[in-house]
């Protein structure tokens, strides 16, 4: 019986189609945001890769309904432009028109949460207004192609209706992607801007154009030329590959025994760690990968979970911003006074390596709010749901702030900053919208705020002091002037009081003399 | 002397400007009223004896604001001194009161600014009055006494008026021409005073009535130990209550709060009634239904009585007992309470008198 257990196959598409709240598309609402989401990340990607500033436009246009249908909620096509790397016309039907149910089978950090990149934005809009989407883009030196095309849900595969090539030749590289939607921007609409403005502060190499269905313009415009380095491709760690990726690392590698199998596949495992493993798994090293029977398989993974000598995974497959650009993107967006990024060197949790840069701003234009102002991200991606439950708001509720010099992080104009990067991020539900309570994170989350706090109240105290003393100085001022023109009156001059108030001006490094000399005039 | 307290002020002035033009912070010295420079001597009563001094300095804000409130307040002193005008600490507290000294010298409330008449006598080293802060001219003298006040008339203090002649603010420019008077007795009420002079004890036994009108006033003070210095015997009648005790004792020793100011105490005064035995086997025993209870602050008031410096001996202490035990008090109003008649009324203040000055100072009316 149990060999015969059939599965119903079904394809990515039709899966996706079936579950559209796992991918965040449950509510025309958070369907709108989530396309302009997916297709923006795409667009930074895109360009990213080709390792150029990005220039993202974007556009949303309201439009009329078609087809039976004429009450319902609002049509839109959405137009994202990218100088990204661009893609070859062969190569976009395949990287648009069918959604891959893991396109990471190597190791790289990219912002893609959900592995489908703008794919499920597109089959979310061709679900709802039953149009095509359109792809135009150009390689560098290259011809650009237009395809408009579906997805075929049942087969999983791309339908180009359409195919042309643009006259000339392009200079630059890019690629530009219409589609149409039913949404509700209206309500969308903050969290739309939210992320944009989100975006910006993390990546302040990027000029981001939007325009809103009435006409709004949005400009994030960048303030450096310089990118973060670009991460590395590396193979996965034993201890981060899951029964599931096993199987088919089995089922497609062409290595001919077990021993190249775990060698060639895995980071940090040679000839012989490859036979430890293989011993405890009761494998044998020459074993052909593709003559592994199911208990094998099972057997090899628990092996590889409980082998103890692995070295940690390499953390350069990790792709950090950097503290400067992070403090030059808050810097940019936020115009605080004071701010202070901390990167923290490279950890580990579950063989999972990842990175925690935290921030924090204070002052200028920031404003208290009552409460506390969070900006988390993950893989630069702005998480914007369930702050509160988030592990960098639990870390900020445990310090107590007032060892820094603010009375409460609800009360003062401070926001905190927090980036993961990760090759896996460790999402608490499937939602992907926050950072479940790990301690190796949350530790290193609160390390990193520590630091970056410790330099506020150093700031802080600079500050207090500076205006303590300038309003000691004022003090003096006022009471001075007050004796003089008693003395003035009682004695019959002047006394020089400019003397005594130059001292303290001095003493609180301000200079102000002959601040005083309006009152002269009056008293003499 | 006010000549000499305009050369003390000016002196002062003159300093600082010149600390000023040398470049220095200013600073003052002063002997403060703390209890460390006050002394309390059962027969003189409060004296003033600075042993520790305070620093102003006009380096330190807290001290500058201080510095600038003096300097400011001795300049409309002096102002009001030199143009003959008179201010109260009402005034003072309002002089204060001005735009120009917003975020300042503008006081919170006239503890302010009364605490800074304090530190001006403390530093100018003469009473208020003497730099034109008058106390409310609180009290009159009435009996067979002849002065000559500042203006140089004759007055006679049972002709001039029907509570007698009311005491300046400044009584030491006050000479006795002739005293015709045995003794003066210091009445705390105004009306139990009154009702005697109205009765004609005054002039039928020759004595004085100084009505107080509850807490004796400075100048009141200053005029009972004038008539003391003269040789004039002076007796403290008042109710039997916490705070007449602190009436009688400040005409006796002075106060804490005017310590630094010579010649408020009238040591040789006595100190008649009502005492606490009038009540319970003597003048009043038969007359326990018409004792009033203590109100709190009463009760707070004897409690408070315990610790007063000029309270620590046992006579006082244990008139003060009886309040914290019995929780009672007698007014004078109580003679009203035991005469039906106002000729009763006259017998009963007659008997009262004769006896307590007999007892307390060996005078017979």
């Amino acid at each position: 019986m149990a060999d015969k257990v059939e599965l119903e196959e079904i394809s990515a598409s039709d899966f996706f189609y079936r579950n559209k709240s796992l991918a965040g598309f449950d509510n025309p609402v958070r369907a709108t945001y989530t396309i302009v989401r997916e297709l923006v990340e795409n667009a930074l990607d895109a360009a990213e890769m080709k390792g150029v500033p990005p220039k993202i436009l974007i556009s949303v246009e309201e439009e009329s309904r078609e087809g039976p249908l004429s009450e319902g909620l609002p049509w839109y096509k959405i137009t994202v432009a990218d100088n990204g790397i661009g893609l070859k016309p062969d190569d976009i039907p395949k990287a648009f028109g069918r959604v891959f149910v893991s396109s990471k089978y190597r190791l790289m950090q990219s912002r893609g949460t959900f592995g489908l990149g703008g794919t499920m934005a597109l089959l979310y809009g061709q679900i709802t207004t039953n149009k095509p989407f359109r792809i135009t883009s150009a390689r560098e030196g290259e011809p650009a192609y237009e395809i408009t095309m579906m997805i075929d849900i049942k087969r999983n595969e791309p339908k180009i209706l359409q195919k042309r090539i643009l006259r000339g030749i392009s200079r630059n590289s890019f690629t530009i992607v219409e589609s149409h939607f039913e949404g509700n921007y209206g309500r969308a609409r903050r969290k739309i801007v939210e992320y944009l403005h989100q975006t910006a502060i993390v990546v302040p190499y990027a000029d981001i154009l939007f325009i809103e269905p009435d006409g709004n313009v949005y400009f994030f415009p960048k303030s450096t030329e310089e990118l973060p380095k670009r991460p590395k491709e590396s193979l996965f760690h034993p201890k981060g590959v899951d029964l599931e990726l096993l199987q088919r690392m089995v089922e497609i590698t062409n290595t001919r025994n077990m021993k190249s199998f775990l060698t060639k596949h895995f980071q940090r495992v040679g000839e012989k760690t490859a036979r430890e493993v293989l011993k405890l798994a009761g494998i044998p090293e020459d074993k052909k990968p593709s003559e592994l029977t199911k208990e094998e398989i099972l057997a090899l993974f628990r092996a590889l979970r409980s082998y103890k000598k692995f070295l940690p995974p390499d953390p350069s497959v990790l792709a950090p911003l950097g503290e400067k650009l992070f403090e030059e993107g808050i810097k940019k967006e936020l115009l605080p006074e004071f701010v202070k990024a901390v990167q923290r060197p490279p950890s580990v949790y579950e063989a999972n390596p990842f990175i925690v840069e935290v921030a924090i701003a204070y002052g200028g234009a920031l404003k208290p709010t009552g409460e506390i102002q969070l900006y988390r991200y993950a893989n630069k991606i702005p998480l914007l749901y369930d702050v509160s439950s988030d592990v960098s708001y639990h870390v900020i509720k445990k310090i107590d702030w007032t060892n820094y010099g603010l009375k409460s992080p609800e009360e003062e104009p401070v926001a905190f900053f927090v980036h993961i990067v990760s090759t896996k991020v460790p999402f608490k539900t499937v939602g992907k919208e926050f950072i479940a309570n790990v301690p190796e994170v949350a530790r290193e989350i609160e390390l990193g705020l520590r630091i970056c706090a410790r330099e506020l109240r150093i700031y802080l105290n600079r500050k207090r002091r500076k205006e303590l003393m300038r309003k000691r100085y004022e003090i003096f001022k006022m009471y001075y002037q007050i004796i003089a023109e008693v003395l003035t009156e009682l004695v019959g001059r002047r006394p020089p009081i400019e003397k005594l108030l130059t001292k303290v001006a001095g003493e609180a490094g301000i200079n102000d003399e002959g601040g005083s000399e309006e009152e002269s005039s009056g008293a003499g | 002397m006010k000549e000499e307290v305009r050369r003390r002020a000016l002196e002062l002035a003159k300093r600082i400007a010149e600390a000023i033009e040398r470049g220095e912070f200013p600073e003052i010295e002063y002997p403060p009223n703390s209890q460390s420079n006050i002394e309390f001597l059962e027969d003189v009563g409060y004296v003033f004896k600075p042993k520790t001094y305070s620093r102003i300095t006009g380096s330190r804000i807290k001290s500058l604001k201080t510095l600038a409130g003096l300097l400011y307040g001795i300049s409309r002193a002096l102002d009001h001194l030199e143009n003959g005008l008179t201010m109260t600490k009402r005034d003072f507290y309002y002089v204060h009161k001005v735009e120009k000294l917003k975020g300042t010298l503008f006081p919170e409330d006239q503890r302010e600014t009364d605490a800074r008449i304090i530190l001006m006598e403390l530093v100018l080293g003469y009473p208020r009055e003497a730099f034109s802060i008058t106390s409310d001219p609180r009290g009159w003298i009435y009996g067979d006494i002849e002065l000559i006040d500042k203006s140089g008339r004759l007055i006679r203090a049972d002709q001039v008026g029907e509570m007698g002649y009311s005491v300046p603010p400044r009584p030491e420019n006050i000479k006795f021409k002739r005293i015709g008077v045995k003794a003066v007795i210091a009445i705390e009420k105004v009306g139990p005073a009154k009702n005697m002079i109205e009765l004609g004890i005054p002039e039928e036994k020759k004595i004085g009535i100084a009505i107080l009108q509850g807490q004796a006033s400075r100048s009141m003070r200053r005029f009972l130990r004038m008539l003391s210095d003269e040789g004039v015997p002076i007796a403290i009648l008042t109710d039997l209550s916490p705070w007449s005790l602190r009436i009688a004792a400040t005409v006796i020793y002075n106060s804490i709060n005017s310590a630094h100011i010579p010649h408020l105490a009238s040591p040789e005064a006595r100190f008649i009634g009502i005492l606490t035995r009038d009540v319970e086997e003597g003048f009043f025993k038969d007359y326990q239904f018409a004792l009033e209870p203590l109100t709190p602050a009463d009760l707070k008031a004897a409690q408070d009585n315990v610790y007063l410096p000029n309270l620590q001996n046992e006579f006082w202490q244990r008139e003060n007992q009886w309040f914290l035990e019995k929780k009672k008090k007698a007014e004078l109003e109580i003679f009203k309470a035991m005469s039906p008649t106002a000729r009763k009324l006259k017998d009963l203040f007659v008997e009262y008198l004769r006896m307590k000055l007999d007892e307390h100072l060996g005078i017979s009316i």
